[in-house]
């Protein structure tokens, strides 16, 4: 297959878990609250789901495992800054710092500390069968690994709930105007709730991904950024799903090419290519500047009116 | 409240943290069938048992003060630098190219490349500065993405351009530019003296100068500082100025003071470790360096705990990071307008309160 | 005509403070009632309590004779009732659309079924007279379209009694006129509405029947055609004059600054400033009357450089500015004792003495070395000096001050802005919320600043405040000096119109 084609074919795979983690952040922001923990949930979701693969054999039980301590660590971002009005950034830094230790800590006490890296093996891919044959189209869209088509059915699925349904409509009121939320009788508080359990599972997911579906080992630091450029192509996506897929394509392309770059050993040094998805959100969110975009309450905490 | 009651008030929260992070790290002891207590007393030994052992705390304490200075002096500023990590990796790069390249020796050496570490971290803190002035936010995405940027050029100058033959590392640098040890027979150099004297040189500014005065007033109400004519701009630009170069400074004396060489993982989670210790020291820079102690202690002496216990190393990673977590919801549980109605009730309004009038 | 909503002696207790106190109201089917009062009348509150966001301390509220208890606002929307506030609840990111069916209760189905929504939508703007465009956002209308989204949405809901808070405030004269068709249109339709409004223009056209709070109490309802605009301002401000505490001046010596055609935002009428000239002389108090929201907090805030004009010169001390920052101002003897003195005067988390010397951490009084070593005993001294001379009641000079009350955190404003010996003082509703005794003493302040030379311009919505303190009053509405009143024997029938419009 022609260089092109390869390059595109990886861009896709290589920006799914960034897909899961973005949208992770587009529920959670969608609701007003600004999670920049993501980076600390992928990698305690990267860590259970190597695990639990790596004892039940099922890749996707190690999703759902993913999933579900995501879901877990995240309430506690949700307690404390839902109902304790802790402040948003500082408390998602604290994420940050406690669920790679959670997750390294586990790593150890199971696996110990030699430096051999244990193995699972990946999930399968699945070919839909007949589409696949299309030539590329069919590679691209059709024979992946059923998590990738689980990411863009979950694009669909977000599109379609803040576009078209009565109930996306309102959890998006209490990420832009709250107070005209709740004097319409929309209950913020739960939908806050709701948004961090969603934001915890995918994220999770989005961890879990890469050690059962991407790579088939875990190492520290696997994540590798991914939690805050997920920040970027929200950003970058306008705040919607269908933007949010092209800024993770994007991404994910940035990193297909700089692998290829290396590859090609043009005789740079090979960080130098590492470096471009970094620098290439750097220079994507100075361009657009920071005008107040995206959900006008979101980062501030919420407290009830009087009674 | 007093300064005195404040004091107080500002211990209780991450003292009751470390109280009951260390609990729930006995609890995980105690089912990974060892003893708690004894697991406490061979990280104490470890710690600070011995001289050679404290020696080795402050050495480990060193880069950890560095960065949680310079988190501290941001988040003064109202700023929040997380580009701790790449600002004190460029330091120490800087430091390493003059170090290796530039033919000096001695004392000029060693303070040129302190200087320039300083200066790198300053401008690499800059890029994120000069973006939040004209265009808003986003600097905290941008000083990460700036921190990966760092290590991966790091990465090219021990794997290409100053590798060590074949292994990925570069040389050491020569003993002359070596930092020395104060004593001896323990392991901390020079570089642990000059991160207690920035300490206490930000602790002087912030809290007995008129430029630090007016600083922490823009840290606490942007709005009312612009009112009284402060030129809050160029308060926020310095902030990340300086806290850069703190952390530069701080990758310059860990490259000269304890490694010697760069190498795969130099500096790695210094930056993000400097901001949960400047935050559980309540943004204190005193406070601050002492945490830093606290939790370089925690480390050195958890590998006594794993020889003495068998209890791994990274249930002390797991402590600290509860205290983190408790430290932060603590005090914003203490900032609820609810608890202080409960805090009143509790002492039955018997304090002379002084919202008489 | 028929009753539609009685409320029985409300009260509404905060702490120690009446909000409301024993109100009746009785609003009939098919009526315009308006409520009249002046800014603190209690109108917010007792509002608040109907919509359901507040309970009642006391009281009984009957809607077509059955006694209820609205508990939340979506109660209130259920049993029929529903507020255009005027500060707008509407989402700037959506449409027209969008913002009427939120929160929609009474739609089935997991889809919007936009259709039959725009339907059911277009048939009641066309009812009422509510000309709207469902598909654009919120941030592409008018403020007068807007109002209309939020009429529209309180109907969608099923509101038969609408609240309208201050409505005009924001709306040029045609909107108005428009407001007022469509109120029309509203009660041939059989609903109800309440009215709260300041400006009597609009209260005489419009109203059946009118009653009239002060300080948190009814004082009467009466009919609209038998009444005049005259009796209404008086029974809204209510006062007679009561000789001043304060000897007025009558010519102050020098002119401490000059406005001159200053305009800001001019089209904005709730935000704006239109060709505003004024003088405040070196010992004299000149007091701006006018109701919240009609270019107050502008007019404060270019006359301290924190805002830059559009057009129009400044003065101060004869000498013409050309840079508006609050630096240069305050380094030209202008002192200012804020809007809000949370927000822009106090740094909350510093102490009493800090604030005190907040400004003047550079001098050589307070630090050695232009700022090198902050000499803190002589600025506790200092503080002490201050706390004593200013009758600052705390704990400790060493207190945050954001634990001071509300009339101890105003002293150590002035503390601070006094003894920096201004030459010009802009005072900005400086005894809001405060008891009587912090007034008396913050005014006793003032004019000891006046007797020293010192140009006083004071903005307050405290009517009483200004006709005590004044030399001379200007009044302010929607943007524009409205005249220009004497301070001794002030003719306050003339001035309250003024204050409302005309």
């Amino acid at each position: 297959m022609s260089f092109a084609a390869n390059l595109i074919l990886a861009s896709v795979r290589m920006a799914v878990p960034l897909l899961f983690i973005a949208l992770a952040e587009l529920y959670s922001e969608r609701a007003g609250m600004v999670n920049i923990g993501l980076e600390g949930l992928a990698a305690i979701g990267s860590l259970v789901g190597f695990l639990v693969c790596f004892v039940t054999g099922s890749a996707w039980l190690g999703i759902l495992a993913g999933a579900l301590v995501g879901v877990a660590v995240n309430m506690i971002y949700a307690f404390a800054t839902i109902t304790l009005c802790a402040n948003q950034i500082v408390y998602g830094m604290a994420i940050n710092i406690f669920a790679p230790a959670l997750a390294s800590f586990i790593y150890r006490v199971y696996f110990g500390t030699g430096s051999e890296l244990s193995q699972i093996t990946l999930m399968n891919g699945i070919g839909i069968p007949g589409l696949k044959d299309i030539p590329f189209l069919g590679d691209l869209l059709f024979n992946q690994t059923p998590m990738v088509y689980l990411a863009y059915l979950l694009v669909i699925v977000t599109v379609i709930y803040f576009g078209k349904t009565r109930s996306g409509l309102n959890f998006k009121s209490v990420g832009e105007h709250p107070k005209a939320a709740a004097t319409l009788g929309i209950p913020v508080t739960k939908i806050k709730y709701v948004s961090c359990v969603l934001c915890g599972a995918l994220a999770g997911v989005g961890g879990a991904y890469l050690t059962t579906c991407y790579a088939n080992t875990y190492t520290e630091g696997n994540v590798a950024g991914r939690g805050f450029i997920a920040l970027a192509a929200v950003i970058f996506g306008r705040w919607t799903g269908g933007g949010i897929l092209l800024a993770c394509l994007f991404f994910g392309f940035c990193d297909a090419l700089q692998i290829r770059l290396q590859v090609a050993n043009f005789g740079l040094p090979y960080q130098f290519f590492q470096m471009i998805p970094y620098i290439a959100t750097v220079v994507v969110l100075s361009l657009i500047g920071a005008k107040k975009a995206g959900p006008r309450a979101g980062g501030q905490p919420y407290r009830r009116e009087e009674r | 409240m007093t300064k005195f009651k404040r004091a107080l008030t500002s211990f209780v929260v991450p003292l009751l943290s470390i109280l009951l992070a260390f609990l729930i790290g006995a609890v995980i002891m105690i089912v990974l069938g060892a003893n708690p207590l004894l697991a406490l007393k061979y990280l104490w030994k470890g710690a600070f048992g011995t001289a050679a052992n404290l020696g080795t705390t402050l050495a480990k304490a060193t880069p950890l003060i560095f960065t949680a200075l310079c988190a501290c002096f941001a988040y003064k500023c109202g700023v929040f630098n997380l580009g701790g990590e790449g600002q004190f990796i460029m330091g120490s790069v800087v430091a390493c190219l003059i170090a290796l390249q530039s033919g000096l020796t001695g004392f000029p050496a060693i303070l040129l490349c302190l200087v320039a570490g300083a200066a790198a971290g300053g401008l690499w803190g800059l890029i994120p500065g000069v973006l939040k002035i004209t265009r808003g936010q986003n600097e905290m995405i941008i000083s990460i993405m700036l921190n990966y940027v760092a290590t991966l050029f790091m990465g090219v100058i021990y794997t290409s351009w100053l590798r060590d033959q074949n292994i990925p590392q570069t040389p050491a640098i020569p003993d002359s530019v070596k930092l020395s040890r104060v004593f001896p027979n323990m392991r901390f150099t020079t570089a642990f003296l000059i991160a207690i004297a920035v300490g206490l040189i930000l602790y002087y500014y912030l809290f007995w100068t008129s430029n630090g005065f007016k600083l922490r007033a823009v840290g606490y109400n942007m709005t009312a500082s612009r009112f009284n004519g402060f030129p809050v701009k160029r308060y926020i630009l310095a902030s990340f100025i300086v806290s850069g170069a703190v952390a530069g400074l701080g990758g310059a004396a860990e490259l000269l003071g304890t490694q010697f060489r760069l190498i795969n993982g130099f500096g790695a989670g210094y930056g993000f470790d400097g901001v949960a210790m400047a935050l559980i020291g309540q943004l204190h820079p005193i406070a601050s360096m002492v945490v830093a102690i606290f939790f370089a202690a925690l480390r050195t002496g958890s590998t006594t705990m794993q020889a003495g216990t068998g209890v791994p190393t990274s249930v002390s990673d797991i402590i600290q990071a509860l205290v983190i977590v408790f430290t932060v919801a603590g005090m914003a549980l203490v900032k609820l307008p609810e608890f202080e109605a409960f805090r009143l009730r509790l002492s039955g309004g018997r304090k002379k309160e002084a919202k008489t009038v | 005509m028929e009753e539609l909503l009685r409320m029985e002696h409300i009260s509404k207790r905060f702490g120690d403070f009446y909000a409301n106190k024993d109100i009746c109201l009785s609003v009939a089917k098919g009526e315009v009632h308006t409520l009249l009062g002046e800014n603190g009348a209690g109108k917010s509150t007792l509002m608040n309590i109907l919509i359901g966001l507040y309970q009642p301390t006391e009281g009984k509220i009957f809607l077509n004779g059955k006694e209820e208890r609205i508990e939340s606002p979506s109660q209130a929307v259920k049993l029929g009732i529903g507020m255009v506030h005027q500060h707008f609840m509407l989402v700037e990111a959506m449409t027209v659309f969008e913002n009427i069916i939120l929160g929609d209760r009474n739609s089935k189905g997991l889809f919007i079924d936009r259709a039959a929504r725009r339907r059911e939508i277009e048939a009641l703007a066309e009812k009422y007279g509510l000309d709207v465009e469902l598909d654009k956002l919120i941030t592409e209308i008018s403020v007068g379209a807007q109002q209309r989204v939020e009429i529209l949405k309180a109907l969608y809901h099923g509101a038969e009694l609408l609240i309208l808070d201050e409505p005009s405030a924001a709306l040029t004269d045609i909107e108005v006129e428009g407001l007022f068709a469509i109120m029309k249109k509203l009660i041939s339709e059989g609903k109800s509405i309440i009215f709260i409004s300041h400006k009597m223009r609009e209260v005489l056209h419009i109203s059946d029947r009118i009653t009239i709070l002060r300080a948190g109490e009814v004082i009467t309802t009466v009919e609209c055609c038998k009444t005049t605009g005259p009796e209404l301002a008086n029974l809204m401000i209510g006062r007679e004059l009561a000789p001043s505490h304060y000897e007025k001046v009558d010519r102050p010596k020098g002119e401490a600054f000059r406005l001159t055609n200053i305009e800001y935002n001019k089209n904005s009428k709730h935000n704006g400033l239109s060709d505003v000239s004024l003088t405040v002389g070196r010992g004299e108090i000149v007091g701006i009357a006018g109701v919240d929201g009609n270019g107050q907090t502008q007019l404060a805030q270019i006359v301290t450089g924190v805002l830059t004009p559009d057009a129009g010169e400044l003065d101060l001390k004869d000498k013409k500015i050309a840079v508006f920052n609050p630096n240069g101002f305050i380094e030209d003897g202008v002192s200012l004792i804020p809007e809000d003195r949370n927000l822009q005067g106090l740094v909350g988390n510093m102490t009493v003495a800090d604030n005190i010397v907040l400004k003047q951490t550079d001098t050589p009084q307070f630090s050695g070395g232009k700022g090198f070593h902050l000499k803190k005993k002589t600025i506790e001294s200092y503080a002490h000096e201050m706390a004593e001379k200013y009758d600052i009641r705390c704990a400790s000079i060493d207190q945050e001050v954001r634990n001071l009350s509300g009339g101890n955190q105003q002293k150590v404003i002035l503390a601070r802005e006094l003894e920096s010996k201004p030459d010009l003082l802009v005072a900005v509703h400086p005894t809001r919320g405060l008891d009587i005794g912090a007034t008396r003493f913050i005014h006793d302040c003032m004019i000891e600043a006046r007797a020293r030379g010192v140009g006083i311009l004071l903005i307050s919505a405290d009517f009483d405040e200004i006709l005590e303190m004044s030399d001379r009053i200007l009044v302010i509405f929607e943007g524009q000096l409205m005249g220009e009143f004497p301070g001794k024997n002030p003719p306050i029938d003339e001035i309250s119109l003024a204050m409302t419009g005309k």
